[in-house]
């Protein structure tokens, strides 16, 4: 025994000097983003004169906010989808800056699954830090949690999508995979790690009105680090024992949550969100390079041949008469979406293609607006309704004036506006008005924008929409591919058919 | 789905975002002079998502 009396007195003394002593404090600093959607540049938001965001500027401040204390760098979700920046090279440009930044872990976004299931694995296989999703089953490149220590603080991670993912992406992207509930999940992996660390942080992609009911549901959560809704939380929110944190969108705020953590629990907490915008040297110089250097290749991207058109593209008659350009956008909406017709508004169509080479930039300045394909079941009687709409201000021409494909229908532009469409045809028949047929337009559209009631009216009366078999299917939704612009999808379509002449079909006919 | 903004129900498809309600509501144009709120008074961005039943402003 007095052999070994030395040891164990050193093997305590080690001990004492190892565990934190009663009433130690410890700060932490957490570094938190979310839905930068490969808003890689600054820029000027709606209605905004002055640019903000950039995030070579957000770098900057991360690394000197970072040399102040042990931190974790967090993102919240939809990140590599989104700005051109992004899009054009499937998210590997974000996914090196980030790796450059140094994340600490990420939570899989709806947005990430956009560009298939392949395409995600390769990312979260470039990405060096972990891609957690703990309600997703089915995709094993993603992790539950991740456990970590930050000072002496060991801090459990637990990632969750939102349950509407398979909702908001085309069904393909998610086949196979279950979206389950956060709550379940979390309840369940708070038991497991409880015993393993002094912290437990939800990364969630789910909004802050789910953060805050998951916050009242489930016991045991210290923070959420929230994405999905785009919510600029200036300051830290608390409910019950949980901090509940987002930082915004686009890169335009970067968050500081900063943790005092005493015998394992958290005792004080202070928040904020840093603005992010251009300043002098404010920006970390590796990251700005990244962004010139895809930046580059954006223009290098859109400069790319993708087809020859065999005659030039009318696109500056849309919003007074049938084109040939409005047939042949109108046609790809209606075969992509498997729907019986489709209608767009000739003012989403901004500008011609010369007869010749099509490059990607030309279809980028037709279709410039980040409008996706949907499609929704109308009667008879609500398609005519929308073609009524369509013509009414032609002497104007505004931008509703339709482009159609699958139906054929006569106007007389002199009648008053609500009574000018005659006869109707929808696969070469005559259209009835309590029959419902499947119609393609864009998300603009089916919002109502340009004034369009038809397609509002069809979703109004829609039941629930739900998943089945990995598929979304509502009462009145046909289709639903929020992650993929319709530009992408004709510039798909033209690289698949190289040779593009359509013809003006007699479509529209005006009766003078 | 119905959403509300500014009290007003705007039906939805899933997926869409604050901008498509703001559309719904003839209110998109207004933005710029004024911003868009979640029902706790914190702003959020146009492209973010909404679900069943959110109550947004615009002011």
């Amino acid at each position: 025994m007095k052999r070994f009396m030395p040891v164990l007195i050193s093997l305590m003394l080690f001990m004492f000097f190892l565990a934190p002593a009663a009433g130690e404090q410890h700060t932490l600093r957490i570094l938190y983003v979310n839905d930068f959607h490969g808003f890689a540049e600054p820029y000027k938001p709606l209605g905004s004169d002055k640019f903000e965001g950039g995030i070579a500027y957000l770098a900057g401040e991360v690394r000197r906010l970072r040399a102040e204390m042990p931190s974790l760098l967090l993102a919240a979700g939809d990140m590599i989808q989104g700005n051109n920046w992004a899009n054009l090279f499937q998210g590997e440009s974000t996914i090196e800056v980030m790796q450059a930044m140094k994340f600490d872990a990420m939570v899989v976004g709806n947005h990430e699954f956009d560009f298939g299931q392949e395409v995600l694995r390769k990312r979260i296989s470039e990405a060096g830090f972990p891609m957690l999703g703990a309600n997703v089953e089915g995709f094993d490149a993603l992790r539950p949690y991740m456990i970590g220590e930050v000072g002496r603080v060991r801090i459990a991670i637990i990632g969750v999508a939102t349950e509407d993912t398979p909702v908001s992406t085309h069904p393909r992207n998610v086949a196979g995979l279950k979206f389950g509930p956060p709550a379940d999940v979390v309840g369940n992996y708070i038991k497991e790690l409880k015993d393993k660390a002094d912290i437990i942080v939800v990364l969630s992609h789910i909004g802050y009105a789910a953060d805050r009911t998951l916050a009242e549901n489930v016991k045991g959560i210290d923070v959420i680090v929230g994405g999905h809704s785009h919510t600029m939380l200036a300051r830290p929110v608390k409910i019950g024992g949980t901090i509940i944190v987002q930082a915004w969108e686009h890169a335009k705020a970067l968050g500081v949550l900063d943790l005092t953590v005493e015998d394992g629990k958290i005792s004080g907490c202070q928040g904020r969100l840093e603005d992010i915008k251009p300043v002098p040297d404010g920006e970390d110089r590796v990251v700005m390079a990244m962004v010139a250097k895809y930046r580059d290749r954006v223009s290098k991207v859109l400069d790319e041949p993708i087809g020859t058109a065999e005659a030039d593209l009318d696109g500056e008659g849309v919003r007074k008469r049938e084109t040939n350009l409005g047939d042949f956008i109108a046609d790809i909406m209606r075969k992509t979406s498997g729907a019986d017709a489709a209608i767009i508004n000739g003012g989403g169509v901004r500008t011609s293609i010369n007869k010749g080479e099509i490059k990607v930039k030309d279809v980028y300045s037709v279709l410039p607006f980040d409008n996706y394909i949907v499609a929704v079941k109308l009667t008879g009687a609500q398609l005519r309704q929308a073609l009524e709409h369509g013509v009414s201000a032609v002497e104007r021409g505004e931008g509703r004036f339709p482009q159609v494909s699958g139906l054929a229908f006569t106007y007389l532009p002199s009648a008053p506006a609500g009574s000018r469409v005659g006869q109707v045809l929808i696969g070469g028949r005559p259209l009835e008005p309590d029959r419902e047929y499947s119609v393609a337009t864009n998300d603009f559209l089916a919002a109502g924008g340009d004034g369009y009631k038809a397609f509002g009216d069809a979703v109004k009366s829609s039941k629930d929409f739900a998943v089945v078999g990995g598929m979304m299917r509502g009462e009145k939704l046909v289709y639903n591919d929020a992650g993929r612009w319709l530009r992408d999808v004709v510039i798909e379509y033209i690289k698949e058919n190289k040779r593009i002449g359509p013809a003006v079909e007699g479509r529209i006919g005006e009766v003078k | 789905m119905k959403v509300y903004v500014n009290d007003i129900p705007v039906d939805i498809l899933p997926g869409m975002t604050v901008r498509h309600a703001l559309m719904g509501a003839g209110l998109l144009g207004e933005i710029g002079r004024k911003k868009v709120y979640d029902e706790w008074g914190n702003e959020i961005g146009l492209d973010g998502t909404l679900s069943e039943g959110m109550k947004i402003s615009v002011k």
